[in-house]
Order: C-alpha cells, then structure tokens, then sequence
C-alpha cells in the first residue's frame, strides 16, 4: 500500500501535467504570407480586347452572314473542316480570352494612354474606378461573354452555320452591355435595356 | 501539321479581310449627333451580318455626281424584329435612310429608319443611338 501510495503521487502528478500541456493552446502561427500568383498580366484589358478579343470574335461573327448584292443572296458559311476549324480557333480564343480579362492586377490601359474618345468614353482611370467599385460585376460580365461563347462553340461543333449567326447576336449584346456600364456609360446615347450593372439582369435586347 | 496551320491562318486572314473594322465604339464616338441626314438613293448591296448590318447606297447630288454611302444598321436579329428581311432588298430598289453622319469618314453614316419604295417604314437604329424618337416604343 505504501508503494502504491509512493508510487501513484508522481503518476498523478505526471499525468495532470501532460494534461495541462496537452489543453493549452499552442503558440500561436503566424499566418504564412500570400503566396504571389504565378501569373503575370503583361497586356492591360485595352491591349487585350485588341489583340485577343476583337480580331478573334470579328472571325466569329464574319464567319456566317449573307451578302446582298443587287438583290443576290450570296451565302457565307464554313465549307470545309478547316474553315471551321479556324471559326473554332477562334471562338475558343474569345472564351478563355474572357478569363484574362477576370485576372487582377491588369491595368485597363497602357500606362499614359487616355481615352480613345475623350467626353464620350471615359479615360483609363475612370473605368479602373469602375472596376474597383464593382469588381463582381465585371467578373460577371467576363463571365457572361465566355458563357455567349458556349452556342456558339456547340453550334461549330455541329457544323450548324444558322445556329453559329443566332449565337453571334447573343455575343454582340454581351459586349454592348459591358461597354454601356464600364466604357461608356454617360455617351449621350440613349441606355439601352441591357446597361444594367450585372449581365444577369440583363434583358435581351 | 504545317499545312494545316496555314491553312488555317489563310481561312482566318481571307474571312477578315474583307471586313470593315467592327471594334466596338460608342455611338457619339463614331456618329455626328448634330448631323442628322436624310439619303435618297440606290441600295446596291446590304450585308447582312452581326455584330452590325451594313447598306450600301448611292445618292446623286445637285450635279449628278453620284456618292456612296456605307450605312450601319443595327444587327440582323433586331432588322427581323422590326419585320426586316433579307428578300426586301431587290436588285435596283430605291429608298429612304434616315440617319447620323459619320465624324471622320464622309461616306459613312449611321441609319436609324428605312423607307422602301412601297411605303413600309423599318428602324433599322443601332443599340445605344440618340433619344431621338425613331425607335418605335
């Protein structure tokens, strides 16, 4: 009995120590610091609505349309695999286009650039506040062209030449309805339905 | 492979090269607002094309020198929706385009209302013109 009792007084003892050790908090880390993204945006969204967007999407849009010449109707349309490989190239092109255009820290425009029509456009600075006050609505409209960009894809798949002009009209009323609230949003033009400041209210045209 | 690619790249320069330059502007930025006009002429050819249509015509002017005129439209799904269609334009057909000058090309205006020559009226009028009462509410 002794030697349990000589014995048990520093088992206890231990153990209410592990216990203690084990219930208080450990010191507390330092959260490790924000890794830098890996990406580098090197265009601003001008050179690339230039550069990537706008020729890619022209390709698009000019790929299906008729021509009237006094009073012909001349059809244009992909006529073989690498027409519509080209038209496919391209559609690809604009829908990941649309996630450089999400990516952050990309300048609206080249450093000292204004705008492109001064009291009709806003300059580079008033669209980056615009951004910066509502960047969830410019993600959406990013969004919303790579999304127009789907029917389009689908119907190029399908080599369906109708389907592709329906789905460049839908194309077109994402861009307007961007450049209505981020671009030129005061340009003395009549709003149209669709400038609201997310594609998701947006009523088609 | 490499054919391919250049093939490819041939398609794609011959499908652009063909075509006005179509970057999106505001309207103010490429039309006069002040300059409203009113051309009576030939249709020679449309396009009938997204993201906008296009009307080529040609007026005579008080000497008889005739001008060409390249005319904007809104895209071909609105010019339906306001009960335009492709077999309206005739060959020889004349008509009325009521529009906006071009700022930096004289030939180049933007059309807002379309007469034919049998009466039926059509907006034609791209998205974000003027308030000016064309577009039927």
């Amino acid at each position: 009995m002794a030697y349990i009792r000589h014995h048990a007084i520093p088992a206890v003892a231990l153990s209410a120590m592990c216990l203690l050790v084990g219930c208080s908090k450990p010191a507390p880390e330092q959260p490790p610091a924000p890794a830098a993204p890996p990406y580098h945006p090197v265009a601003s969204i001008r050179e690339v609505m230039n550069s990537v967007i706008d020729p890619n999407v022209d390709v698009v849009w000019n790929a299906v349309k008729t021509d009237i010449d006094h009073g012909k109707q001349i059809e244009h349309a992909p006529a073989n695999d690498e027409e519509w490989a080209a038209v496919r190239h391209s559609a690809m092109t604009v829908s990941e286009g649309a996630n450089l255009l999400m990516m952050p820290g990309r300048a609206v425009a080249p450093p000292g650039a204004g705008s492109l029509a001064p009291g009709i456009e806003l300059a580079p600075d008033q669209v980056r506040a615009l951004i910066d006050k509502s960047p969830s609505g410019w993600n959406q409209f990013a969004r919303a062209l790579q999304d127009s960009l789907q029917p389009a894809l689908a119907a190029i798949d399908k080599k369906d030449s109708l389907a592709l002009f329906e789905a460049g009209d839908k194309i077109d009323e994402v861009c307007e309805s961007c450049h209505q609230v981020f671009w030129y949003p005061q340009s003395g033009a009549s709003a149209p339905a669709s400038a609201s400041t997310s594609p998701a209210s947006a009523p088609a045209r | 492979m490499k054919t391919n690619i250049f093939l490819m790249l041939l398609v794609a320069g011959a499908l652009c090269a063909v075509q006005p330059v179509q970057a999106h502007h505001a309207f103010a930025a490429e039309y006069d607002q002040t300059k409203p006009l009113t051309l009576n002429g030939i249709i020679t050819r449309m396009e009938w094309a997204n993201p906008h249509g296009w009307i080529y015509m040609d007026t005579k002017g008080p000497n008889g020198a005739v001008k060409h005129w390249m005319i904007e439209t809104a895209a071909p799904s609105q010019l339906s929706r306001h009960g335009l269609k492709k077999a309206d334009f005739t060959d020889g057909m004349t008509a009325v385009v009521k529009g906006y000058q071009g700022k930096t090309d004289p030939g180049l205006a933007n059309g807002r209302t379309l007469v034919l020559k049998d009466g039926r009226s059509f907006y034609i009028g791209s998205v974000g013109g003027p308030n000016d009462g064309a577009e039927p509410q």
